[in-house]
């Protein structure tokens, strides 16, 4: 096991504007606790899951977004809490879908948007998660969405790359579409369906209810 | 508690290709619990002196908010905006999504309220997966048996034969709501062992599955058009009619301002998780932040009537260092997979697949018996050997066990090349507000699934079969909801069990100074809490 904490070197940034002395391991969330940072209401899970602690990071001129609760405190950077993610403006449920045959139709129509993908790269950089975000989509607008549900496995759904997208294509939603439709047409493991067809000929029924061994 | 070796110490001493001996047979798993389980420890243990568990113990912590004033009183009320609702979900992790789209199928209007976004929750951390009995050689009588015995016979059998029937066709509708699950080369959906199961029962994707299903369902929801979602919405107290003993709604709050919302429902369905951020006997936790119990001491005071509030689970194996990520979980789907676990002396010391009360003890006794590594930053812990797993198995890590690899790199640990230092962690209420099979509580109009419900797991639970119980129960809880009978005449809402709670209190001399629920842990800086009524 590496050590990479336990120094308690102290170094000073701004969060949200306030100005804040923390130590050099604690992460932007910790630090904003610890420096009575007011409002930070965004944080859920504290280990990078869900997607809440959205900032916006500016390292002299370089600006960049990431998760406050996997980035770590450094001298003289400012870390800005981003309001949580607008609602979603594609509408579709799984259950409107009647065959299996039309979902490349029907995603044009839900995300018409993912074909005009300029390439601008701005979602693969901002996704904390290293996720080939545009790669992702390219594969969803050309119908392969079992390949471009595959790209999305670790998204967490933190919208960061939507918020990037010019085009506004909503990539993280196109991802979770072909990660769902793959499951909702194709996902039938024999050994589910053998189990669910036993239950429907003959119901569980806890008849002994001590145990039998 | 008796000093081990330093980590540096211990890391000297690890050989990954040393072949320790089996562990020494374990005689009398009871008295390891009592000796070193934490439920067992006397001190932090209080009993209850209002209340419908009145002389019931449980935890220091949590009897000090289920014996706490309410932030709101009836002035409060005057002038509060109302919405109305057919069904009201508070909560919006696994269960409370299940409940909503339950509901919203019989045809009821829902509004689901949550304290942060839609999904910050535990679910969306579960990483082992969920139980289904769906293998040739396994049964769902098996799983019966399994989850009563883990639960050490304490469980309501009524409730467990209501989780267990509904396994298949749990996943069968989540596969529905567009959730993936690893498959085997012929299509089947892959299974796992765990710790006290006697069939490979748990599907799962990847190290990954409270993530899927949560996103999944959190798209569900918010597509769904019958659903409305308030976020940043905390339920701050539940309101009862004139009796105080029938739940008619709930006062929601918000976590950036001072703003009271009124909601009056047919019926309110408690779905707000667990309590890790209690860190009942200063234990750390595998938590989210907003895992404090609430829906527990909403539904107290209203008069619902709670079990085994003297049961906690402690997973085995939380990591320890670095202090960021302190309490956050190792996946039992490592130890399931062949990661052996060893002390400061590189000894086996306990069946890896024990029930997790049984190898958290065995740690905590190791801890303390002088043979636990110690890093400088503090605390204490065990061996995970992935190192070992590794070699034996090389790439496995990376294909299975993707998200531990994720965070421990960010961290600057390589699991695959040194092992993990573990240590119990707080993980899951086994209790909680009793239940029937539809997930009615003992109060009229008020039902509650998912963790914040009990009977299910009995004293101890078993990897899986609380992301079942979620989509189950919660399942339940909607349809129940939606379908229940409603007052007819005029909707008046009180806040009269509130009135009644006072008065037990005074009456048996508890000071009122105290508020509850607690929304957030007091982890900022003194005066600066995130929350504040
Ligand atoms: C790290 C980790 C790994 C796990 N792994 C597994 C596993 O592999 N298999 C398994 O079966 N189980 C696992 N579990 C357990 C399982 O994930 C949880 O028990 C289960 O997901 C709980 O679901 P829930 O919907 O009841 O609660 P949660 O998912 O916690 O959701 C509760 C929701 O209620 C909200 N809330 C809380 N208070 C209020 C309030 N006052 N007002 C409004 N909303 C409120 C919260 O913000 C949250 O959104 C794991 C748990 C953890 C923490
Ligand atoms: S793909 Fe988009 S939503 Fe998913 S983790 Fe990356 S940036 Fe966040
Ligand atoms: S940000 Fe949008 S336009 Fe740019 S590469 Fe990504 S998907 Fe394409």
């Amino acid at each position: 096991m590496t050590e990479n904490a336990g120094s308690d070197s102290f170094v000073d940034l701004l969060i949200n504007g306030v100005k804040v002395r923390a130590e050099s391991h604690m992460t932007i969330v910790e630090a904003a606790w610890a420096g009575g940072v007011p409002r930070v209401t965004g944080v859920g899970c504290l280990e990078g899951m869900c997607g809440s602690c959205r900032i916006l990071l500016r390292r002299g001129s370089a600006v960049s977004v990431a998760l406050a609760c996997e980035t770590f405190a450094e001298d003289g950077i400012e870390a800005l809490f981003l309001p949580a993610p607008s609602a979603a403006r594609h509408q579709y449920e799984l259950t409107d879908f009647k065959d299996g045959w039309d979902i490349q139709a029907r995603f044009q129509e839900i995300f018409p948007e993912a074909e005009r993908c300029r390439h601008c790269h701005g979602c693969v950089q901002s996704c904390p998660k290293g996720i080939k975000v545009e790669e992702g989509v390219a594969l969803a607008a050309a119908g392969r969405f079992r390949e471009a549900g595959e790209a999305f496995i670790e998204c967490v759904m933190c919208e960061l790359c939507d918020n990037a997208c010019p085009e506004q294509i909503a990539p993280a939603h196109v991802g979770l579409f072909s990660r769902r439709i793959t499951a909702f047409f194709h996902l039938r493991p024999p050994n589910l369906i053998h189990r669910l067809e036993e239950l429907r000929q003959e119901p569980f029924s806890a008849t002994d209810e001590k145990e039998s061994s | 508690m008796k000093r081990g070796l330093s980590l540096q110490a211990a890391l000297a001493a690890y050989r990954a290709d040393s072949e320790p001996a089996p562990p020494p047979e374990l005689i009398d798993p009871d008295a390891l619990l009592t000796a070193y389980h934490p439920d067992y420890l006397r001190d932090g243990i209080a009993t209850l002196a209002v209340g419908p568990n009145t002389d019931a113990h449980c935890p220091r912590e949590l009897a000090d908010l289920l014996q706490a004033e309410a932030y709101i009183d009836e002035v409060d009320l005057a002038g509060v905006e109302v919405t109305d609702t057919d069904v009201l979900v508070i909560g919006g992790g696994g269960a409370g999504c299940a409940a909503a789209l339950a509901a919203a199928e019989r045809g009821a209007r829902v509004l689901l309220a949550t304290k942060m976004r839609l999904g910050d929750s535990n679910t969306v951390m579960a990483e082992g997966g969920i139980q289904a009995a769906i293998e040739p050689d396994d049964s769902v009588q098996q799983h019966l048996q399994d989850t009563l015995r883990a639960g050490h016979h304490a469980g309501d059998p009524a409730l467990v034969a209501a989780l267990v029937g509904d396994g298949p066709e749990v996943i069968r509708w989540l596969i529905r709501q567009g959730m993936q699950f690893d498959q085997t080369a012929s299509g089947d959906l892959h299974t796992r062992r765990a710790g006290g199961i006697s069939a490979p029962r748990i599907v799962h994707c990847r190290d990954y599955t409270g993530l899927e299903m949560m996103r999944v369902l959190r798209e569900a929801v918010t597509q769904h058009r019958g659903i409305e979602v308030w976020s940043q919405a905390p339920a701050v107290e539940l309101l009862s009619n004139e009796s105080g003993r029938k739940c008619v709604g709930a006062v929601l709050g918000s976590l950036d301002g001072q703003k009271l919302r009124i909601v009056r429902a047919r019926s309110v369905i408690l779905a707000t998780g667990g309590i890790g951020r209690l860190h009942l006997h200063g234990f750390p936790t595998s938590n989210h932040l907003g895992a404090t119990g609430d829906g527990l001491v909403l539904a107290y005071r209203m008069g619902a009537k709670l079990c085994d509030l003297d049961s906690f689970q402690y997973h085995p194996t939380g990591l320890v260092n670095p202090p960021y990520l302190s309490g956050k979980l190792v996946t039992e789907g490592v130890r399931a997979a062949g990661a052996l676990l060893l002390n400061a002396e590189g000894r086996r010391f306990i069946d890896e697949l024990q029930p997790r009360d049984v190898v958290s003890a065995a740690i905590i006794r190791e801890c303390r018996e002088g043979r636990g590594i110690h890093p400088e930053t503090g605390g204490v812990g065990v061996w995970l050997d992935t190192a070992r797993l590794e070699r034996g198995q090389p790439g496995l890590i990376e294909q299975q066990f993707p998200k531990l690899l994720a965070r421990s790199r960010i961290a600057g640990i390589d699991p695959r090349r040194d092992p993990v230092l573990v240590y119990p962690t707080l993980h899951y209420q086994n209790g909680g507000a009793v239940i029937d099979v539809d997930g009615a509580t003992t109060v009229a109009g008020l039902y509650a699934a998912g963790e914040v419900a009990g009977g299910i797991h009995g004293h101890n639970r078993i990897m899986g079969n609380a992301l079942l119980e979620i989509i189950s129960f919660g399942r339940r809880a909607g349809f129940a909801a939606a379908l229940a009978e409603h007052d007819r005449g005029p909707k008046k809402v009180t806040l009269e069990h509130v009135n009644q709670a006072r008065r037990a209190l005074t009456l048996a001399g508890l000071p009122l100074t105290r508020r509850a629920p607690q929304m957030l842990p007091a982890y900022t800086a003194p005066g600066k809490d995130i929350w504040k009524a």
